[in-house]
């Protein structure tokens, strides 16, 4: 089966905008794929004059939330450092006997790339404003930041554009839906998670699966 | 139908029904994020959609939810579209979504002017096609409102072949095939479909969430607050092509089209990046703090009455002119003394002079600028150049009205440059609008403006203007570079917004002294409509919130000092407009009196605020009048107002030349009272 691949464009995000931006961008894939019966809820982001949708189904918030959680802890043990938030959709097909007790195998057939760069929100003091003498740093910083925030906020426009651009796009590759409820497909959200070897592993199980070496960055 | 029908029933019904099913909830999806009208603000979407709000709750999954497995919110509007819709049987569904500025809050209440809005008038920039000026109505609709697609949503069926094609392929090949297998394909067909369809409509939802109208819609659906925008749309089945400028401004996204067996499912949308125009202002004005605290003030009634000042405040906002808004109040009532004047202009060719008028009978003590160089001398400052906003000007205003001058030493709107809206007859409205937009960063287009204003009026050569407008007298002390324009905008917006208290009615004589202004205002850019708005505006708004008898009786009492300030304020003002003309100066000098008439004629015009329609000749009439001043001592009496009004309201009913020459007659009477008056009292 066909693996498609969405690498959505890099964000340049402050450690307290993960959770916003991942949020947008997570609920927003899986509205797309939530194929079965859905009543849409319209969530304005709490940082960016964005809304975005969510299928309304408490157990895929949760499961997001807690997703969310496990990134930002891993990030903040790994400080700058780029990293990659993976959203798979799969099918779950049983494998004819195998030397696996595993009976069942998993069909990638999307998986979508989030990648982030996490800055470290600038001090007070920040480099470009050296050369002024102490103007005020409070305002430069005020001005920085609401520039920041614009430049994100368009960015994650951009993002959530390219989303609907590849869902548009894309659409032969989808299985038939295999039952009604809500979110239709399984789905697994990966982060660089506990260990990053681990993490890389299964990258590369995954590309074996779906033969797609693009994947890694 | 019938035709189409049958064509369609070729495909297979199934495929029909999905289509249908998708069109609805298309356009279900996009009305439901558009529509205003479920918006609790007084500013309905005119059409249809009004009735969307009250239904939307039932909720559970109804029939229609399950189609494409999203449930949604009932939208009477877009069912009552469809059903529309679906007599045309599957033509293209186009969703205009249109953006109102509203120059006037509430259309029926012509008191309140409407002031353009900023925003409005950035899209107003676009506007040229879409305005839809009703001048016919000016009395009586203030409101002037300029409508911008912002987003063009185009949902269209198209069949791949004909329909001559469909017959012969569900006929021929397909038959051919077997009906068997036809049906199987057309199964497979029909589930492939229908889950593209979902999906396509599903980033439906998202982007109709992301377009930037959306923040619009989010606004206008949150905020108690009160906006000088809505958003109204158009479902129709043909398109009107966008105009170059709209053309260049939209951006296109277009979905990917669903196939069907015998066609395509087809959505795009048109739509405006940035409505950071008309949003960016807007926004801020929207914003609440700021809104809050000028708005909070006044009981919310008072607002809705003087949506002038509302929107004023949300002009202020804008850039720097936030300080404006609590001038703005002050404003009006100082339109309100002026206002008198200003109302009556019932051509509108000549009403511009009419604010030159009122300005000149105050003049009379003062000459208006052009005047003011000849007849009065005292009045220190040399000429004013009507097109320069004459510092002179402003510093006779200050000098001489430095009672005025807590009106006017309010911070002088930031003329925002926009011409005089001329045409309308919102042009009170507009007066205020401008004043408003004035401080609004934005250029009001001249073109809208232009409808109603002479062709000279400058565009952003208004600045001036737009804060003399505002601020008649203020702004045009403060600011010395008023421009002609702007402060015959000015003045009407302060008419406008000051409307003369019941009292008043009997406008007549006000009426003559303001012919009189007229016929020597130069004042070109006040146009016609903008008088009679100020008719409007000035009795009904005003009477109400304002206790007539108050302001009129004090006027009378006003000091000469302060008349004299009013007067040059007015002066400077109908000087602008008169040096425009050129015409007005020989008025002017007619006009001239001693400052106790000129008094006497503010107080005249205050009382019969309420606009003179009567013509041209009229003025004449009470050029002639005015000559004479023997009337004064009758109307002494009557000079504190009311005994004023009612004679005068009853001539006014009937306005003849002899009508305006009695008025006049009268209003000379009352100026001698006042002058009375005023040497009993003691100046400021």
């Amino acid at each position: 089966m066909n693996c498609e691949v969405c690498q959505l464009k890099e964000l340049e995000v402050e450690h307290f905008e993960i959770r916003e931006v991942l949020r947008c961008i997570l609920h927003t894939i899986i509205f797309h794929r939530a194929l079965g019966l859905v009543r849409p809820k319209d969530i304005d982001s709490e940082l960016f004059e964005i809304t975005y949708v969510q299928c309304g189904d408490p157990e895929l918030e949760k499961k997001i939330e807690e997703k969310i959680d496990q990134f930002i802890g891993w990030v903040e043990k790994h400080p700058n450092k780029k990293s990659q938030i993976c959203l798979s959709f799969f099918e779950v097909k049983n494998k004819q006997a195998s030397w696996f007790t595993n009976k069942t195998e998993r069909l990638y057939w999307e998986q979508w790339y989030i990648n982030l760069n996490v800055v470290h929100s600038k001090p007070h003091s920040s480099k470009s404003h050296h050369s002024k003498v102490v103007v005020d740093p409070g305002e430069n910083v005020l001005e920085e930041r609401s520039m920041h925030r614009a430049a994100l906020e368009a960015s994650l426009r951009e993002v959530l554009f390219q989303i609907i651009k590849f869902v548009n796009e894309k659409k032969d590759h989808i299985p038939p839906v295999p039952n009604l409820e809500g979110v239709t497909f399984p789905y697994e959200i990966t982060i660089p998670s506990s260990s990053d070897s681990s993490f890389g592993m299964d990258m590369f199980k995954r590309m074996l699966q779906t033969g797609h070496p693009t994947m890694l960055n | 139908m019938s035709s189409s029908r049958s064509h369609f029933l070729s495909e297979p019904p199934k495929i029909e029904q999905i289509i249908t099913e998708f069109f609805a909830k298309s356009l279900q999806i996009i009305l439901e994020s558009r529509s205003s009208s479920v918006s609790s603000h007084n500013f309905s979407g005119e059409q249809t959609p009004s009735s969307q709000s009250s239904s939307s709750s039932s909720s559970s999954v109804r029939p229609r939810d399950k189609w494409f497995n999203l449930a949604l919110r009932e939208s009477p509007a877009a069912l009552e579209n469809l059903d529309i819709w679906r007599q045309s049987n599957l033509e293209p569904l186009i969703v205009d979504v249109i953006l109102v500025e509203r120059s006037s809050s509430s259309p029926l209440h012509p008191h309140s002017p409407a002031p353009r809005r900023n925003p409005f008038q950035n899209l107003s920039m676009r506007d040229n096609v879409h305005d839809h000026w009703s001048p016919g109505q000016d009395e009586f609709l203030s409101e002037t409102k300029s409508e911008n697609i912002i987003e063009r949503w185009v949902l269209q069926y198209e069949n791949r072949k004909g329909s001559a094609n469909i017959r012969d392929t569900s006929y021929g090949s397909k038959k051919a095939s077997g009906a068997s297998c036809q049906s199987t394909e057309v199964l497979a067909s029909y589930s492939k479909t229908y889950k593209k369809s979902i999906i396509l409509l599903r980033s439906l939802y998202v982007t109709v969430r992301l377009l930037p109208a959306y923040n619009l819609f989010r606004d206008l659906r949150s905020s108690g607050q009160i906006h000088p925008f809505s958003l109204s749309y158009k479902v129709s089945s043909f398109v009107e092509p966008f105009n170059r400028r709209e053309e260049a401004e939209m951006q296109q996204f277009n979905f990917v089209p669903v196939d069907t067996c015998c066609g395509r499912l087809c959505l795009s949308v048109a739509y405006r990046p940035t409505i950071s125009d008309v949003k960016s202002e807007p926004s801020t004005p929207m914003s609440p703090r700021i809104i809050s605290d000028y708005v909070g003030s006044p009981t919310t009634d008072r607002l809705r009455r003087f949506p002038s000042l509302s929107s004023a405040g949300l002009m202020s906002r804008s850039p720097g002119s936030s300080p404006s808004l609590p001038f703005a109040r002050r404003h009006s009532w100082s339109n309100d003394l002026h206002s008198a004047a200003p109302s009556f202009s019932p051509s509108p060719s000549t009403y511009s002079d009419s604010q030159t008028l009122p300005s000149n009978l105050n003049s009379n003590n003062r000459p208006p600028h052009l005047l003011n160089v000849d007849v009065f001398p005292t009045v220190d400052s040399p000429h004013h150049p009507p097109e320069t906003p004459s510092p002179s000007n402003v510093s006779l205003t200050h000098k001489k009205n430095t009672s005025f001058d807590e009106y006017w030493s309010s911070p002088p709107f930031s003329p925002s440059p926009s011409p005089s809206p001329p045409a309308n007859i919102s042009g009170n409205h507009l007066s205020n609008a401008l004043l408003r937009s004035e401080s609004a960063p934005v250029s009001i287009p001249l073109g809208r403006l232009g409808r109603g204003l002479p062709p000279y009026a400058s565009p952003k050569g208004t600045k001036p203007r737009s804060s003399s407008q505002a601020d008649n007298v203020s702004t045009q002390v403060s600011q010395a570079p008023l421009c002609r324009h702007s402060s015959a905008e000015s003045k009407y917006g302060k008419r406008q917004d000051l409307m003369p208290p019941k009292e008043f009615q009997p406008g007549v004589i006000q009426k003559g002294k303001d012919e009189k202004t007229f016929g020597g205002g130069g004042i070109s850019c006040s146009s016609s409509l903008q008088i009679s708005c100020s008719r409007s505006s000035s009795r009904l708004p005003f009477e109400d919130e304002f206790d007539d008898s108050d302001f009129a009786c004090p006027f009378a009492v006003y000091y000469d000092d302060d008349l004299m300030g009013l007067v040059n304020r007015t002066q400077s003002l109908d000087s602008k407009g008169r040096i425009g003309e050129g015409l007005g100066s020989g008025t002017m000098l007619r006009v001239r009196k001693s400052q106790d008439a000129a008094v006497g004629a503010l107080v005249s015009m205050l009382k019969s605020a309420p606009p003179l329609r009567q013509d041209c000749s009229n003025s004449a009439n009470l050029e002639e009048a005015s000559k004479p001043e023997s009337d004064q001592l009758h109307f002494t009496g009557a000079s504190n107002g009311t005994g004023y009004g009612v004679t005068v309201s009853g001539l006014v009913m009937s306005k003849t030349t002899a009508d305006a020459l009695e008025e006049l007659k009268g209003y000379r009477e009352m100026k001698a009272d006042l002058l009375k008056h005023g040497a009993l009292k003691p100046c400021d």
